[in-house]
């Protein structure tokens, strides 16, 4: 399966990523070069129903969703320019403001 | 010798290191090592690491120094908090010396990929130091400390322990804690460390693994013991995977594996040929589960949760997410964030990324099968060739993920490896890996101890 530029630059577009237009024809050659590699896979004898890997404990994958203190060596306000009523104060954001 | 004169030498040792251009650190300061030092003197009881300088590679939190994953994404970030790690090492005395230099966001095998320049090889400066705790690995191998933390997602400690002539110690998944180790491929993340000799990285993996309750992947396990010193490998069988014995092997490759099976077989150890039928298929299962995990890991370098911010051209707030992300990333992060939105995508994730999840379940299945059938260890080489000169593979990518061929397999599956030491081609080091099952690093650090006695790291090979 090739990439195109169109989908390079779909992708980037769901990645957040600008992506220059002279690296572009770059991109999409590494890109297909590395697609080409894995798709190996598709000769591995792994159908739909085989297991999939879980590293990690078990208690890992499903905790108790219980907020707990984090344990910061300063408090919010002191990496903050600005910190009141438990809130980061920002400024607004130009496309953000009202009319 | 009190821990401000250790300071002082290992000061001398680290201006010197940069002066020689190895560019294997991104900071340390003299001041913060004398600071570091008059703590450690005044501690009540010295520490198992009293007054031990310790590298740490640079995508370890720590709060005295900047944290920067060697990019411009997080060029001057300092983290408000500490990883678990690092304060593990200062409650056991340990010297923190330096941050170290690394392939930006780990990702490469080669140090060349950092924002701040390549690391050279203590050895050769035309050669690369591995990848991608190169800067660690470079440090150690250049006498400048006994030990330092790197991490591994695939391999990145055991390769370049490999390149550069040194040990380099894999801890099973989950018995060395996460917290604060920056997120790279949250199920493969290893904090991992580098030594001169098995037992100097012994030492440091005491102190720094064991519960903790900050880390949920953290298994509830003691502390990795430091082994007793066995005197030979009598009773143990060592598997040697006829996958990890290419016939195009590289000739000093082969030539110092043929040798360290023949001292393991002089130390009493049962070496017999094994297969684990699905390497071949390691590497690009690992070239879509880690740029999966790693396009969601690095989401929040958007310049508003955490990077420099770039206000794009539009001025809107998609336009400073992609100019962020744009100008901050490196060409290599950026391929694997590209890959891994890819493979995770609307219409591929089943023929990618789910299926490589069944694929990995194989190549651990692989292991298991051959430890239940009555192996101990398993012994392959770490790395296909000695080390590589600087830019040789950077124009093609899948070039430089191969050299990871021996090494990634064992990452995911989650078990302990270690690299050691098995003696030297045409003046450059080649490394051997033992494989052990899953939480039975004890054992592979044991074992590792007295087949490092036994050889001769020094020697020419061939």
């Amino acid at each position: 399966m090739s990439i195109g530029r169109d989908e390079v630059l779909h992708v980037a577009r769901l990645a957040e990523l600008a992506v220059d237009e002279a690296d572009l024809d770059r991109l999409v050659e590494q890109l297909n070069r590395i697609v080409d590699y894995v798709a190996q896979l598709e000769s591995a004898p792994a159908d739909a129903g085989a297991e999939r890997l879980l590293p990690g404990p078990p208690a890992a994958r499903l905790r108790e969703d219980v907020p707990g203190p984090v344990p910061l060596a300063r408090p919010p306000a002191a990496f903050a320019p600005e910190f009141a009523e438990g809130f980061f104060l920002v400024p607004r954001h130009g496309a953000m403001e009202g009319p | 010798m009190s821990a401000v004169q250790v300071a002082r030498a290992t000061a001398d040792r680290l201006t010197a290191a940069d002066a020689a251009g190895l560019n294997a650190t991104l900071h340390w300061s003299r001041a913060l090592l004398e600071t570091e030092a008059a703590r450690i003197d005044s501690m009540p009881v010295p520490g198992p690491l009293a007054a031990v300088p310790i590298a740490v590679k640079d995508n370890i939190v720590t709060l005295d120094m900047p944290t920067t994953c060697a990019s411009r994404m997080l060029e001057g970030y300092v983290s408000p908090y500490e990883a678990s790690v690092v304060r593990r090492l200062r409650e056991a005395g340990a010297l923190v010396a330096a941050k170290t230099n690394l392939d930006e966001f780990a990702m490469g095998s080669s140090t060349e990929h950092s924002a701040f320049g390549r690391v050279r090889h203590p050895l050769d400066a035309d050669r690369v130091p591995g990848g991608s705790s190169g800067g660690s690995a470079a440090l150690v191998a250049a006498g400048v400390v006994p030990a330092a933390l790197g991490s591994e997602t695939g391999g990145s400690v055991r390769q370049p322990a490999s390149f550069c002539g040194i040990v380099g110690v894999k801890p099973s998944y989950g018995r060395v804690s996460r917290y604060g180790l920056v997120a790279f491929g949250s199920s493969l993340d290893c904090v991992s460390v580098f030594g001169r000799t098995v037992d100097d990285a012994s030492r440091v993996l005491a102190v720094i693994s064991g519960h903790d309750p900050l880390d949920n992947t953290s298994l509830d396990h003691p502390p990795i013991a430091p082994p007793a010193p066995r005197p030979g490998l009598g009773g143990l069988r060592i598997g040697l995977p006829r996958e990890y014995y290419p016939a195009d092997l590289d000739a000093g490759v082969a030539a110092a594996l043929a040798r360290t099976q023949a001292v393991a077989r002089a130390l009493g150890a049962e070496l017999v040929e094994v297969s684990l039928p699905h390497t071949c298929y390691a590497v690009p299962t690992y070239y879509v589960v880690a740029p999966a995990e790693a396009a969601a890991n690095l989401a929040r370098y958007d310049g508003v949760r955490y990077g420099q911010r770039r206000v794009g051209p539009e001025g809107d707030i998609e336009a400073l997410y992609q100019a962020t992300r744009g100008h901050g990333f490196g060409p290599e992060v950026k391929r694997r964030i590209l890959i891994g939105t890819y493979v995770l995508s609307a219409g591929y994730y089943d023929a990618y990324y789910a299926r490589a999840q069944r694929v990995r379940a194989l190549v651990a299945d692989d292991f298991r099968r051959a430890f239940e059938g009555g192996v101990d260890l398993l012994l392959t080489p770490t790395t296909p060739t000695p080390a590589f000169r600087a830019g040789e593979k950077t124009g093609d990518p899948v070039s430089m993920y191969l050299a990871d061929v021996f090494v990634c397999a064992v990452s995911l599956a989650g078990l302990p490896a270690v690299s050691i030491p098995a003696g030297r081609s045409d003046g450059l080091p080649v490394g051997a890996q033992l494989i052990a099952p899953l939480l039975s690093d004890e054992r592979l650090l044991a074992a590792a101890g007295a087949l490092e006695r036994a050889l001769s790291a020094d020697a020419e090979v061939r």
